[in-house]
């Protein structure tokens, strides 16, 4: 599976990506792949340092009523 | 001048008095567009579909109205192109796809119900990249220079109003695609906030960011077709229940003691070339001439909002089209189908982390404006002016770190549609070679009128709208 963890290296996210892309019968080239690894992996770093307090949103509309 | 380049040359606002005064009707309006269109398109390929008997006939309506004391409003009678992922009932609407070829929507999107109520005449469906994203070039080509890269994806809209092929135009924005074509094309665009504009009966592309929009050649002609689009719309989830104000009624005021952010280590980094700066310099001092507070603010979360928005519409579009691709993946272009595709491989949890980082982003951007009480940030809205079409992929000789034009392209304009502040484009000038440069405002949520207003204060000083695309007349 491609979730990175702190002693993913970019290879072995890229790496995980591909595989996973295999399974899926994703037809993709590998320059994509590296590209969304890249992103994939700050964001993971994002995630462990700077996220804990804040939550996806869903905002519920008082106005069912009409 | 003859009469036909004197009537493509107005503005919406000098139409629609024109119009008012008798002095010209929808028809001629419509009569002229459509003639323009067939001197421009074989070279500009600006639109995808011209209905030009259904547009004739709306004309021919829209006069009747009004001389029967029926007034829709500033747009009554004016021309307008729709982009093509616009749904419009019984015109072709093919999103640049083969995949929608010869589609015939049954209804139309909630921008053009809201067009027609307003008495505007749709000139035309205007080309789009394939399903708004692209990994295939349309052949539409900019009258600024038709070497170079016409913007994007809304690119039809941007080159028709560059060429006066129409009055006005719709867009959609879901990482700059009103914003960019308005930059390259020297125009005013403008991405709403996030559920001003209905995006019912639009094909999206990440409905997360998916944005509606005007873009004109002038401040106030955009005031006035966001008023006309904007509102609640029950068939769209994510449409607001926001009042929509009059965005031209204080649009004169000024931009006094307006409080302006300028964060440099973002939005003036080093990817910008020297006229891009020098241009975006000049706007800051002439806003601070015009009395606004021009205020140094920093804003680090805007770092990671290219990557939580790549992430957040990969996996939005990859579902959108998962179905379509099983179907029909063989029509898809290659390059297109990899990109809405990639976004399977993106796990939930991941996904779920980059909702998580743009709440970070929002209330960081919220807490700044609020804070320093800013009514806008100021930045250039690409960093560089239009690229010739061979070099939009390749990497630039004057960056340092293989940055390509397209990668480019993103810096500016994603933190709008991650926030889903409004921000807008609008002409900032010229470089030596005469291609267009713009600035972009971004705002408070649901407060367009203040971007109006400050945007309307610069282009009072200037005359770089009235500069005619060289090959407009040719």
């Amino acid at each position: 599976m491609p979730q990175s963890n702190e002693n993913s290296t970019p290879e072995e996210v890229a790496d995980r990506l591909v595989r996973l892309a295999e399974a899926l019968g994703l037809n993709l080239a590998p320059e994509n792949l590296a590209d969304l690894a890249q992103q994939l992996r700050l964001l993971d770093a994002l995630e462990r340092d700077e996220l804990q307090d804040f939550a996806p949103i869903l905002k519920m509309d008082a106005g069912w009523h009409d | 001048m003859t009469e036909q380049l004197a009537l493509i040359n107005l503005s919406i606002s000098e139409a629609a008095s024109a119009l008012r005064r008798g002095e010209t009707t929808a028809v001629a309006l419509t009569e002229a567009t459509l003639a323009r269109i067939n001197q421009t398109e074989p070279t500009l390929q600006a639109y995808a579909t011209v209905p030009a008997d259904l547009a004739l006939a709306a004309a021919e309506q829209a006069d009747r109205d009004l001389a029967s004391g029926r007034d829709r409003g500033p747009l009554h009678g004016i021309p307008i192109g729709v982009k093509d992922n616009c749904y419009t009932e019984g015109i072709l609407t093919e999103v640049g796809s083969k995949v929608l070829a010869g589609f015939l929507p049954d209804h139309d999107a909630g921008v053009v119900d809201r067009l027609y109520a307003a008495g505007a005449v749709i000139i035309g469906k205007t080309r789009c990249h394939e399903f708004s994203c692209g990994g295939s070039e349309p052949p539409t080509r900019t009258p600024w220079d038709l070497e170079r890269f016409p913007g994007g994806s809304s690119i039809g809209s941007g080159v028709a109003l560059a060429a006066r092929s129409a009055f006005g135009a719709i867009g959609t924005d879901t990482g700059g695609s009103i914003r960019i074509p308005a930059s390259i094309n020297n125009l005013v665009g403008m991405k709403a906030t996030y559920g001003r504009v209905s995006a019912f009966g639009v094909v999206p592309l990440a409905w997360s960011h998916d944005h509606i929009g005007p873009l004109t050649r002038r401040v106030r002609d955009n005031a006035l077709m966001l008023r006309a689009i904007a509102g609640h719309d029950p068939r769209d989830i994510n449409s607001a229940r926001v009042e929509v104000p009059d965005f031209t009624a204080g649009i004169e005021r000024g931009a006094q003691s307006m409080r302006i952010g300028i964060e440099r280590e973002y939005f003036l980094y080093p990817g910008l070339t020297d006229e891009v700066r020098a241009a975006t310099e000049a706007v800051i001092c002439q806003m601070a001439d015009l009395g606004a507070e021009i205020i140094e603010v920093s804003l680090p979360e805007l770092e990671f909002t290219r990557e939580t928005l790549n992430i957040i519409g990969k996996v939005e579009s990859a579902s959108y089209h998962k179905e379509l691709i099983r179907e029909k993946g063989h029509l898809y272009s290659p390059g297109t189908r990899a990109t809405l595709e990639i976004g399977q491989a993106v796990l939930g949890t991941q996904y779920v982390a980059a909702l998580r980082a743009r709440e970070r982003f929002r209330s960081a951007a919220r807490a700044l404006f609020q804070r320093e009480n800013l009514a806008a940030l100021l930045s250039p809205t690409i960093p560089v002016p239009a690229p010739l079409l061979s070099d939009v992929r390749e990497p630039r000789a004057d960056a340092d770190d293989g940055e390509t034009p397209t990668d480019g392209f993103v810096h500016h304009v994603y933190p709008a549609n991650l926030s889903g502040q409004p921000a807008l484009s609008a002409p900032a000038g010229f470089t030596p070679d005469g291609l267009p440069i713009g600035y972009q405002l971004m705002g408070r949520p649901f407060d367009e009128a203040t971007l109006y207003r400050i945007a309307y204060a610069y282009e009072q000083t200037q005359d770089w709208h009235e500069r005619q695309p060289p090959q407009v007349y040719d």
